[in-house]
This record gives structure tokens, C-alpha cells and sequence, in this order.
């Protein structure tokens, strides 16, 4: 009741005692706590039975794996007082719904710390908000047959994404619900490192490639250049500058229904000292209210950038 | 603010993707599968006929959902796994498709692994891409394309302390498209031109990761090759057809070959102790694009006489990409997390280009043009996670950023003595921004995520950039094992007024909720609000006698988007699945009843008016029914109804569509 109470006035002063943590990983137990996954299967034979299928069961086929790391006490902690107490999720040392997600975390960062795809995961922003692996992996109930992942990963994703998956259902979108791509392809739930566009400051979850690029380079490699005639909107501030990338109720995902708003906001022929900054203003031999130049990619058809025109033509 | 978040945390969301209509997700067969020896296998594959029929504008409708008639193999999924773990030459194979057999989005992932001594992923798919290229270039630049993805990684040694890497990718874009030339006038207008789209990218990759001492070092070495051999050419006879104007294009080519790489280097070396972590990284590309341009077209000018133009260009761009971070983590207590990143990145592209032109017998000369933009970022962020009790935590960050845009725009004129000009540009531009955030746990099932940001820049390179920006938002969710509940929601606003007193304001609002109470019924709804509206004052040339500079325009767009999902599902006695689902999303745009506001006289204003919303309806309902035949076969049968429409003619032109969709399909396990 009380935590309900501060809880509901959110901003109020909070007590800096801190209680002792639920849950806490156990102390370091003596090798014979462990009783090795045969004894675990004499109750769970529902999980060990098709347990071979599971990714983690490469640990127990090697039969290197000291105690710790390998089969069902690799995650859940040595079973001793578990097969004492004859059941029951307390005695579990490590039952994963019983821990903070901190502790999740570093339940399973103690194998996985090693993949490069995790480097960052201390920076990511899911552990800034207590997105523990639990709260997208099932160890035991997988749907998906790789990354042993709860739901079909877009469906995982929009439950708590739920503004991105009206995005995805706009007509002008990236094919992510007819399975063409994933939300993998672009970004990194495990957080990633300082974009290299805008002001390397957005977003932390962004999966760059390789080279360090902006992640749609990876399908849209005719955009990566370099090209002489660089528009420095798409290197310096990124692809979003006038792309929404996840989807628009306009065509080819653009901003603003029509080109010629989009690219006046940024070359206002005003010439308010945007020139002197690298910009081009609009043309003075472009009459806005002749059709012809309300379509400015007609003519600057290099938008993206060119070899053979400083202005896009070609 | 407050009052605005308490309802909304009280409807709450989390649900299923509105899906389309096949493959079907229902499964059948025993999931335990049979045995191959030493090997369980379980395999199914779904197989049937999709029909389409559409009316209104198809162009739209390919360029929304595209789904099209025929025989598919809709989905296909099959694992086999060895029940020791000892398999001869592998322990594990899974393979699953999707579209297989002309559907417009296909994809196929294969998984092999032998335990401790390979794993090897490869993905292949496959998009048709049609677009009537209306927004951009009234139709002129419609593209009916396919692209082809495919992906490989072999690893070697996976659970040993020195991995190796092996990796090969590939990219393929090709098909018909069309594009524009400009020619004879610089005033004139653009004529359509053929496109035989040809876009081919390879990457092949090499690296090794070895852990030792609690250390883990990666190093990966890449090469990708680039080639774009799209060659262009008349698309039939071309007339501007105005009396101002007499052009017409009668013969035009144009061989336009890039050749490029981008091969690059990456070295990381991480670390995580009880009481600190680090994640040290290095990357560096060097590419190079070589280019050639040859265009040659024939036909009449503007003002009626014969006209010829040849243009050549040659060249190459090269760029030089260089990027660290390191991150420190330092853990202090269990509770308490610091983490301080810094990552700095040199960007250096540049280039030269030889254009020489012959207009109408006229040599104009050749000049050759320089081109440099380096773009140079430095960032520090600090980020402290306290967690005060399992049930309540809070996180504040700082977060800098120094960048400096370099442009030189230089060129020369061979021809004439003394030509050369350099023109150099340089910005600096520095951010600050400061976070914060909270997380609640009050109950087990119940959470609470707040966020807060607000950041300066004192320089943005443009005038939509972020300037003076500030972020809020909040989520709530209330999850148990048969009901899930959420609610957010997010603002941003950004007012930039560097140039032209841009500002930008966006707010959404999201709820949801997925209730199963049954095996055989369960229920998942969403709402979501998008708002948007941006206004920034523009200077631009327009007028109705004669083209002058206007200053005291704006330009406003407002869209007021509203997402919905509704879908049902009901188990009829374990032998049927009936499927029932609905999405809207509706931009209401400003509420305005015409595109240009009764009234509106003048002619840049209405023109202005006329783009500020673009309001339009898409929706989809569908649904599906599978029953089980036998226990290894289903039968399923599906529709699923695509509507889009216009509320104003935005483009001159309603793209407005209706089609109806569907398919019947088997759906075995053996």
C-alpha cells in the first residue's frame, strides 16, 4: 500500500534507504550443491524432453562445462535445496520470475557477456527501463526457432512499441508485418554504439553496419556513396531528415506529402545566412507557382547524391 | 499533463501485429515431432492459391500490399535436431520460408549447426518494389523493381575461446524504371527517360574473436564491391507541348557505370568485471566510387530550332571514415550504474568530376569541379541507473556533442588562365542535453517507465535540425498470464530558430490490450494518436506576371493520425480456428472540409494551403478460418479487404483503391 501510495505521487521526494534487494544471486555455492540436470528431469521431464532442441543444450552435450555453466543449473543455480525442500520456486536460486531484471540480466550476461552483439547492453536503453532478456526471451516456450524469442519478433517489439507499430500499418511502410524484414535488421535491442550521423547522440538502439553507416545503407547501397556531390543532409543529419523510417501516409515514406515543402524548409532561398553554413537556396529562375519546379526531384533526380552534377541533375 | 495521462494509464496495450491474412499461423501435427535415427524432425508446409482483385488505382495498391494471383508455397518450416547433441555432421538444421513462389515478399532462413565446431545462418528475400513515383515527379519516376537479399555467416569453433568468421552477403536491385532528363534549357522542363535498373552489391567479411583473461577481442575485415550499370534512354518522343516552350526530345542515351568499394576494418575489445565494465571499438572504411557519364540527346529547342547536347563526365570519390568509442561501466554497488561513453568520428569524403559538354555544335569547355565535405563528431554521454529498491529506480544522463561540417567547393577551367576558385564553409555546432527518468514497480505485474529530456544546440546545420528540443514520456503496463494491458505516451518538440523560426510539435498517445480468458477465445485491441504539426516562415521566388522573392509565407502542415487494431480469435471445439481482424489508420489531417480554404484569393497562399494536410483512410479487415482435417493436415481459407482513400485530390490525382483479397491453402505436418 505504501509503495502504491508513492507510486502515485511518482515525483514525490523518495527515500534513499535503500531496502535490502529481493532475490539476490546467492553466494557462491560448494560443488556438491550441484546435483547435475538428471536429478531436475525426475520432476521436469515435460522441460527436459525436449530440452536437445534448445540452444543451451550444447552445453550439456559438450560434457566440458564445469557444473555451473551447463544444464539446468547453468541458469537456475545449484538444485541441492531445491530437491531438499521438495519443490517450490523459493528454493530455486536463480527462478527467473522471481528476480529484478538487473539480476536477469546478469544471470545471463554470465555466458553471453561474450558476444559482440551485447558490448553495449549497459548503455542500452532497454536496461535504462528494466527490459530484462526475460522480457522478450522464453528459454522454455520459444515461438520463434532462433533467439528463442516469446513472440514473433515484430509482435514482441509492439507490445510495448505501440506508437512504431501504427507506423508499420500506414501505406507507405517497410514491409516488417508481411515479413520481408524485422526490427533486428535496423536495430540492436541489446543497444548499440554512438550514431555517427545527426549529433551521435540518437538513438542507442540503432544497429549501424559494419563501416559504421546509417543502417539503411544496408539495403539501400546505392545511396551509400561517396559521391562528389555529397547532399549533406544524408551523411551529416541522416536519412530522417526526410524519411519517416517506419512508415507514412505519404509515398516513399516521405515527411510531407509533396517534395517542394520538404526541401524549401532547409533551402529557404531567404538566405538568412544558410549559404555561408554550406546550404543552397532556392533558385530565383524557379517560379513556385509553375507546376514544373513544385516537384523539385522532376529535374534533381540525384538527390540522394551525384558524380556528375553539383545540383542533382544527373 | 497529468490529467491527460491518468485516463489513458486506465484503458492501457500489448497485442498481436495486425497481420496479413497468410501464411496462417495455426500449426498442427504433434509438436513433438518423429525420429530419423538419431534425429527428431518436424516439418510443415502450407501450400495454396492467393487471388487478388482491385479496383481504383493499381498502381497504388502495388505500391501498398501488392499480393497478386497464384499457386504459393505460403510457409514452409522444418527442424531437425540430434538427441544427444553428437550428430555425425550436424546437430541441428532448421529451414523456414515465407512467399515462396511469386509472392512479392519472400524470404527464406536456413540454420545448420554442429555443436562446437560450426554454425551457419543464411537469409535470402526477396521484395518486389512498385512505386508510381506520383509525389515525387508526377509519375515520371515509377519504379516496377525487384531487390534480392541474401545473407551467410559461417562460424567457426562457436563455443571456443578463439572463434572465426566467414561472411558473404549480396544485394541485387534490378528492373524497369522510369526516370527524368532535363534538356537543351536550364528552364525548361524534365522529359521521362527508360531505366533498366542494374544494381549489383557483394560484401564478403573475415574476422576471429578471442576471449582470454576476461577479455574478449573481435577483429573483422570486409570487402564490398558496388556496381550501378543502369543505362537510360528515350522514352519515345517528348514534347514540353507549351507555347513558351517548344522542346522536344527526340533521341536520348545515357550510360551512366559506378564502380566502387567500401572495404573496411573493425577491432573491439570488451570487458565485464563485478565492478566494471569497458567496450573499446574501432572502425575504419576507405572507399572509392570510379564513375563515368556519357549522355547524348538530339530534338529541338525551346524556341523551335534544331538542338543537340553531349555531355561526358568522368571522375572518382573516395571517402575516409574513421570511428572510436570506448565505454566505461563503472558498478559501485548492485544498485548503482555509471556509464560514461565517448565516441568520436571522422567522416572525410571527397571527390573530383571532369564535366565537359557540347551544346548544339557549341563547345562550353570542360571543367573540372573538387568537392570535400568532413564531418567531425565528438560525443561524451554519462549515464547513472540507480535502482533505490527492487520496486522503484531512476536514471539521469548528460550527454555532449561537438560537431564541426567542413564543405570546400572548388573548380577550375583549363581553358582559361587564373579559373580556379575554392569557396570553403565551415559549421560548428554544439549540443547539450540533460535526461531523466524513473521506473515503478508498485506490484509485480505492474510497471511505470517515465522519461525526460531537453537539449540546446547552439548551431544546427539546418533549419529543421534540433535546436531547442525537449522530450516527455511515459508507459504503463499491467501484464498477468491472461491479460496485458499498456498505455503511453510521448511528445517531442523542437523550435528551431536559427533561420526561419521552425517549430515542431508531435504527440502520441497509445493504448492497448490483449485479454486471453479461454484456450478458445482471446481478444487484442489498440488505439494509437499520432499528432504532428510544423511551421516554419519560407523565402521563396513565385509570382503570377513575375517570379520575385517572397518572405512572408509559411509553411504549415498539420496531420492527425489515429491507428486502430481490433482482432479476435476463436477455437470452435479444438477442431476449427476462426480468425476476425481489423486496422484503420485515418489522418484526419486539420479537420478542414477543402484542401485551400474557401475564400483564398491569393494564388501562393492557396498553393501553400493546399499541402499544408493530406488527410486519407487505409484500412484492412480480414479474416480467416482453418480447420483441422486430420491430425497432420489443415484446410484454411482467408480474405482480407485493402481500402485507401484520398480526402483531396493532393497530387492532382486520387490514388484511391479498393481490393479484395484472399486465399484457400493446405497446411500439412508430417
Amino acid at each position: 500500500m505504501v509503495r502504491a501510495a508513492i507510486a502515485a505521487a511518482l515525483l514525490l521526494p523518495f527515500p534513499l534507504v535503500v531496502a535490502p534487494a529481493q532475490g539476490q544471486p546467492p553466494p557462491a555455492s560448494p560443488p556438491s550443491a550441484y546435483v547435475g540436470s538428471n536429478a531436475c528431469k525426475t520432476c521436469h521431464a515435460d522441460v527436459w524432453l525436449n530440452f536437445y532442441r534448445n540452444p543451451h543444450f550444447k552445453s550439456v552435450a559438450s560434457g566440458k562445462e564445469p557444473s555451473e555453466r551447463t544444464g539446468c543449473e547453468g541458469c537456475h543455480g545449484p538444485g541441492q535445496a531445491h530437491v531438499a525442500a521438495r519443490g517450490g520456486k523459493a528454493s530455486i536460486p536463480r527462478a527467473f520470475s522471481l528476480l529484478s531484471p538487473k539480476q536477469a540480466l546478469e544471470a545471463c550476461l554470465t555466458c553471453h557477456e561474450s558476444n559482440f552483439d551485447k558490448a553495449n547492453i549497459q548503455r542500452s536503453e532497454h536496461t535504462q527501463h528494466d527490459v530484462a532478456c526475460t522480457g522478450c526471451h522464453s528459454i522454455h516456450h520459444a515461438s520463434t526457432p532462433q533467439r528463442l524469442l516469446a513472440k514473433k519478433q515484430s509482435e514482441l517489439c509492439y507490445s510495448c512499441h505501440a506508437g512504431i507499430r501504427g507506423q508499420f500499418e500506414m501505406p507507405s511502410k517497410h514491409r516488417v508485418n508481411e515479413g520481408f524484414m524485422q526490427c533486428s535488421d535496423c536495430h540492436n535491442p541489446h543497444g548499440s554504439f554512438a550514431a555517427t550521423w545527426g549529433m551521435g547522440q540518437r538513438s542507442h538502439m540503432v544497429e549501424q553496419a559494419l563501416d559504421n553507416e546509417s543502417p539503411c545503407l544496408k539495403c539501400h547501397v546505392d545511396k551509400r556513396g561517396p559521391f562528389v556531390y555529397e547532399h549533406p543532409s544524408v551523411a551529416v543529419e541522416g536519412c530522417q531528415m526526410c524519411h519517416n523510417p517506419h512508415g507514412s501516409m505519404n509515398a516513399k515514406l516521405l515527411k510531407r506529402p509533396v517534395v517542394f515543402t520538404l526541401c524549401l524548409e532547409c533551402h529557404d532561398a531567404g538566405g538568412s545566412g544558410t549559404r555561408n553554413l554550406g546550404v543552397d537556396l532556392q533558385s530565383a529562375r524557379h517560379n513556385l507557382l509553375d507546376p514544373k519546379f513544385q516537384k523539385c526531384t522532376t529535374c534533381h533526380v540525384r538527390i540522394h547524391g551525384s558524380n556528375a552534377d553539383q545540383y542533382f541533375l544527373r | 499533463m497529468s490529467k491527460l495521462l491518468l485516463p489513458i494509464f486506465a484503458v492501457a496495450g500489448a497485442l498481436a501485429a495486425q497481420q496479413v491474412v497468410a501464411p496462417t499461423p495455426d500449426t498442427v501435427g504433434s509438436p513433438r515431432g518423429d525420429g530419423w535415427g538419431d534425429y527428431n524432425v518436424t516439418q510443415s508446409f502450407e501450400t495454396g492459391y492467393r487471388f487478388h482483385l482491385v479496383g481504383g488505382d493499381i498502381g497504388e495498391y502495388r505500391s501498398d500490399a501488392n499480393y497478386g494471383n497464384g499457386l504459393r508455397l505460403l510457409g514452409s518450416s522444418f527442424a531437425m535436431n540430434s538427441k544427444d547433441g553428437h550428430g555425425k555432421w550436424f546437430d541441428q538444421i532448421t529451414l523456414n520460408t515465407s512467399g515462396l513462389g511469386n509472392d512479392p515478399y519472400q524470404s527464406a532462413i536456413l540454420h545448420v549447426e554442429k555443436n562446437g565446431l560450426y554454425r551457419y545462418d543464411m537469409s535470402w528475400r526477396l521484395s518486389d518494389y512498385f512505386n508510381p513515383g506520383l509525389t515525387v515527379a508526377g509519375g515520371e519516376h515509377l519504379a516496377d523493381t525487384s531487390r534480392r537479399l541474401q545473407d551467410h555467416d559461417l562460424t567457426l569453433l562457436p563455443q571456443s575461446h578463439v572463434r572465426f568468421h566467414l561472411g558473404y552477403s549480396r544485394n541485387i536491385e534490378d528492373g524497369p524504371a522510369l526516370s527524368t532528363a532535363q534538356e537543351f534549357n536550364l528552364n525548361g522542363s524534365a522529359y521521362p527517360i527508360f531505366t533498366n535498373v542494374r544494381r549489383q552489391w557483394n560484401e564478403y567479411r573475415m574476422g576471429a574473436e578471442a576471449h582470454f583473461a576476461g577479455f574478449q577481442f573481435t577483429v573483422e575485415r570486409r570487402w564490398d564491391f558496388f556496381k550501378d550499370d543502369t543505362p537510360a534512354a528515350a522514352d519515345g518522343i517528348q514534347a514540353a507541348g507549351t507555347p513558351t516552350d517548344l522542346t522536344v526530345l527526340q533521341q536520348f542515351t545515357r550510360s551512366q557505370p559506378v564502380h566502387g568499394s567500401n572495404p573496411g576494418w573493425l577491432g573491439n575489445l570488451h570487458t565485464r568485471r563485478k565492478r566494471w565494465g569497458l567496450n573499446a571499438r574501432l572502425t575504419y572504411v576507405n572507399g572509392k566510387n570510379d564513375f563515368a557519364l556519357d549522355e547524348s540527346a538530339l530534338g529541338v529547342d525551346q524556341f523551335g530550332s534544331p538542338a543537340s547536347r553531349q555531355i561526358v563526365v568522368g571522375g572518382d570519390a573516395g571517402r575516409q571514415n574513421l570511428a572510436g568509442d570506448l565505454s566505461v561501466s563503472y558498478f559501485p554497488t548492485d544498485r548503482l550504474t555509471f556509464v560514461n561513453n565517448t565516441s568520436i568520428s571522422n567522416n572525410r569524403i571527397d571527390g573530383d568530376s571532369t564535366y565537359s559538354e557540347f551544346l548544339t555544335g557549341t563547345n562550353l569547355g570542360t571543367t573540372i569541379y573538387f568537392r570535400y565535405l568532413g564531418i567531425r563528431t565528438i560525443t561524451n554521454s554519462t549515464d547513472v541507473n540507480y535502482r533505490v529498491a527492487d520496486w522503484i529506480g531512476f536514471y539521469l544522463g548528460y550527454h555532449y556533442a561537438d560537431r564541426r561540417v567542413e564543405t570546400v567547393e572548388g573548380f577550375t577551367l583549363p581553358a582559361f588562365a587564373n579559373s580556379t576558385e575554392n569557396n570553403f564553409y565551415e559549421v560548428g555546432n554544439q549540443l547539450q542535453s540533460g535526461l531523466a527518468g524513473m521506473r515503478l514497480r508498485p506490484w509485480k505485474a505492474f510497471t511505470v517507465n517515465f522519461d525526460y529530456e531537453i537539449g540546446r544546440t547552439n548551431n544546427p546545420l539546418t533549419t529543421i535540425s534540433d535546436k531547442n528540443f525537449q522530450t516527455l514520456g511515459g508507459r504503463a503496463q499491467y501484464r498477468v498470464r491472461k491479460v496485458q494491458l499498456s498505455a503511453g505516451y510521448r511528445e517531442s518538440y523542437d523550435f528551431n530558430s536559427s533561420f526561419s523560426l521552425f517549430s515542431s510539435h508531435s504527440r502520441g498517445y497509445s493504448a492497448g490490450a490483449s485479454w486471453a480468458p479461454r484456450d478458445w477465445f482471446s481478444l487484442d485491441a489498440s488505439y494509437d494518436k499520432q499528432h504532428l504539426d510544423s511551421s516554419s516562415f519560407l523565402a521563396f521566388f513565385a509570382g503570377t506576371s513575375r517570379s520575385t522573392l517572397q518572405a512572408n509565407y509559411r509553411s504549415v502542415y498539420i496531420s492527425n493520425i489515429h491507428a486502430a487494431n481490433l482482432g479476435v480469435r476463436f477455437a470452435i471445439r479444438r477442431r476449427a480456428d476462426l480468425y476476425l481482424g481489423y486496422s484503420i489508420t485515418k489522418d484526419t489531417g486539420d479537420g478542414r472540409a477543402t484542401a485551400v480554404p474557401a475564400g483564398t484569393t491569393d494564388p501562393t497562399q492557396a498553393l501553400l494551403d493546399s499541402v499544408q494536410t493530406f488527410p486519407l483512410t487505409y484500412q484492412s479487415p480480414l479474416a480467416r478460418l482453418s480447420v483441422r482435417i486430420s491430425p497432420k493436415v489443415r484446410w484454411n481459407a482467408g480474405y482480407q479487404y485493402y481500402g485507401y482513400g484520398e480526402t483531396f485530390g493532393l497530387l492532382g490525382y486520387y490514388q484511391n483503391f479498393h481490393a479484395h483479397t484472399g486465399y484457400t491453402s493446405f497446411l500439412w505436418s508430417f
